[in-house]
């Protein structure tokens, strides 16, 4: 049996005396789609931000791919990773961000192109012919030599999943990725995810759009209050959800 | 053009009357500034003919600012060489500035309290004493230290003695008191512009697995220099003018040179003159590069870059003459 991608086991956090993870428990296999559904403030992000070491989680443990995030066992006892490991480590975890968060300075090419040259120490020419793939996988063929602030919303976020893709990560995760978006532009964005899916890619995705966790998610956890309340196949925990919190959450978002 | 089905709109333009009183008032400050410059009085000398056994005696007129003796002395060589110690200075100690200043922002913003805290520490002492102190310390460096050794402090025990001459030419005393002192104020000025990068910006950096440090050279330093240039601009344009005091300590530079030619000839007004209008032009230069330098990383924060002034001219100029062509009847075929 392969090891699962993601194990997160009684992990908690707190800013400032306030827990924000209260022993939280999840599991995500190779090649599927999880969706973290839940009100604002319940946890989601914070939980997603520990995953690639964006935060530091304070008990508990959190594996990728076997392995342990942040630290190191040797002799029973837990070791720091130095900065450089831990980038490293983060350079296979791909991240979406609600506000796309797009090199402002950057063109759109030169946006897929830095983490591959930077990071992963590719050549400019073999950076551009990916970057050129993904950015044609993504639907913006032609936008190569615009700058982030030249495109919609819609447009940002679809370079900024390119630019993710470009690292070849092993697991994608999605912060709320079209909550900043007009509406009319949240399909095109769902619509790359989808085939990101279908793809085989492993995906965490924080999301309010219940038909895109329903339709593409293999399992939903429903986070309240830093606990997870609920979880399982989405089209049993979401249309017959057995806690009066997400009775009550699913009331109000759907 | 706005039309109106086939037909184009006939507007009647608002009247701006105070604009015409303003003109006036501008044209009128113009001349009198134009007449005191050019205006010529008697001078002291006077000369005295001869007609027909009767002398009459009368003064010189000359110009009230000397425009005679500004030009002679304009392009004299000790006049050209003064300026191109001010430029050096300046250049010099802007980049030990920028460098400086630069280093100790990040310094300032490191996670590490001992390099915060010296960073602190460094601008507290360069910020807060008289730049023209810092430049007479550094000249004269080598009377306060004659010899330097190296050893444990409060002890007698030294590793070494170095019999070395720590005094420095004026020059560099200078070049090291101006960049050090202009190091503090930059750092202000990078800091600002660093910590105005967005917070996303560093997080989609760190998540793509950069490290801080490529973080801060490709994501973050790009962005702040939007913020870093106008005000760098500035200090550049002070730092000109703040090189005069190496005149103090004997560096010849522009205002030095000016003031070592009116101590013999006592025309302290004309030469001046010469000096200022050399500080004008420089900074009129420089500004012309800011100009460009900002348009240059303001790229991708705007969606159009402003016209250049060229462009705003040309602009400016189509838009007059059209006018002229409208009022007199001509009518504009719309393009």
């Amino acid at each position: 049996m392969t090891t699962p991608m993601v194990e997160v086991r009684g992990v908690r956090k707190s800013y400032s005396g306030v827990e924000v993870l209260k022993s939280v428990d999840l599991t995500v296999n190779r090649s599927e789609v999880t969706c973290l559904i839940g009100p604002s403030g319940s946890g989601k992000s914070t939980l997603l931000r520990c995953i690639n070491h964006l935060e530091k989680h304070d008990a508990g443990e959190l594996r990728v791919d076997g392995e342990l995030v942040g630290y190191e066992a040797r002799n029973g006892k837990l070791y720091e990773l130095s900065d450089k490991r831990v980038c490293e480590k983060r350079s296979h975890i791909g991240m979406v961000f609600q506000r796309f968060n797009l090199f402002q300075h950057l063109t759109v090419l030169e946006n897929v192109t830095v983490g591959q040259m930077q990071v992963k120490g590719l050549d400019r020419e073999k950076a551009r012919v990916k970057a050129r793939e993904l950015l044609a996988r993504v639907g913006l063929e032609g936008k190569e030599k615009h700058y982030p602030s030249q495109l919609s919303g819609g447009q940002q976020q679809r370079v900024a999943i390119a630019r993710a893709l470009a690292m070849e990560p092993k697991l994608m995760l999605f912060d709320e990725p079209t909550s900043a978006l007009d509406p009319e532009l949240v399909g095109e964005v769902l619509d790359v995810m989808k085939d990101l899916a279908k793809s085989g890619m492993t995906m965490i995705v924080v999301t309010h759009e219940m038909g895109f966790a329903r339709e593409v998610a293999d399992t939903v956890y429903f986070l309240d209050g830093g606990i997870i309340e609920e979880s399982g196949d989405p089209r049993q925990v979401l249309t017959t959800p057995s806690s009066d919190r997400l009775k009550n959450f699913l009331s109000k978002v759907l | 053009m706005e039309t109106n089905g086939d037909v184009a709109i006939k507007v009647v333009p608002v009247r701006h009357v105070g604009r015409w009183f303003g003109l006036a008032g501008v044209a009128l400050f113009i001349a009198m500034l134009v007449h005191t410059t050019l205006y010529k009085v008697a001078s002291a000398e006077k000369t005295c003919l001869t007609v027909d056994g009767v002398k009459t005696c009368h003064g010189v007129l000359v110009w009230r600012f000397q425009w005679n003796i500004v030009g002679k002395y304009f392009l004299s060589s000790e006049v050209l060489h003064g300026l191109l110690v001010t430029i050096e200075l300046t250049v010099i100690s802007m980049i030990i500035g920028i460098v400086l200043g630069m280093v100790v922002a990040i310094m300032r913003m490191s996670p590490s309290r001992i390099l915060a805290g010296v960073a602190w520490t460094y601008t507290w002492f360069f910020r807060g004493t008289p730049v023209l102190v810092q430049i007479t310390f550094w000249a004269f460096i080598g009377a306060l230290y004659p010899h330097v050794s190296i050893g444990i402090p409060f002890t007698h025990i030294a590793f070494a003695h170095i019999n070395v001459d720590l005094s420095l030419t004026t020059l560099d005393a200078v070049i090291i008191g101006l960049g050090l002192n202009e190091g503090a104020y930059m750092s202000e000025i990078a800091r600002a512009g660093l910590i105005s990068v967005d917070e996303g910006q560093i997080e989609a950096a760190t998540s793509l697995g950069m490290t801080r440090r490529q973080t801060l050279r490709l994501v973050v330093i790009p962005q702040a220099m939007r913020v870093i240039i106008p005000p760098t601009g500035n200090e550049v344009i002070s730092m000109l003018k703040t090189t005069s005091l190496a005149s103090t300590v004997g560096v010849l530079e522009l205002f030095g040179a000016v003031t070592n030619i009116s101590a013999t000839n006592f025309k302290i007004i004309p030469l001046l003159t010469v000096a200022s209008i050399w500080y004008l032009i420089v900074t009129t230069v420089l500004s012309i590069g800011q100009y460009y330098l900002e348009r240059r990383f303001a790229r991708g924060a705007l969606r159009t870059p402003p016209p250049t002034p060229i462009q705003r001219l040309k602009n400016d100029l189509r838009g007059i003459a059209s006018k002229f062509r409208t009022r007199r009847g001509i009518i504009e075929v719309a393009t």
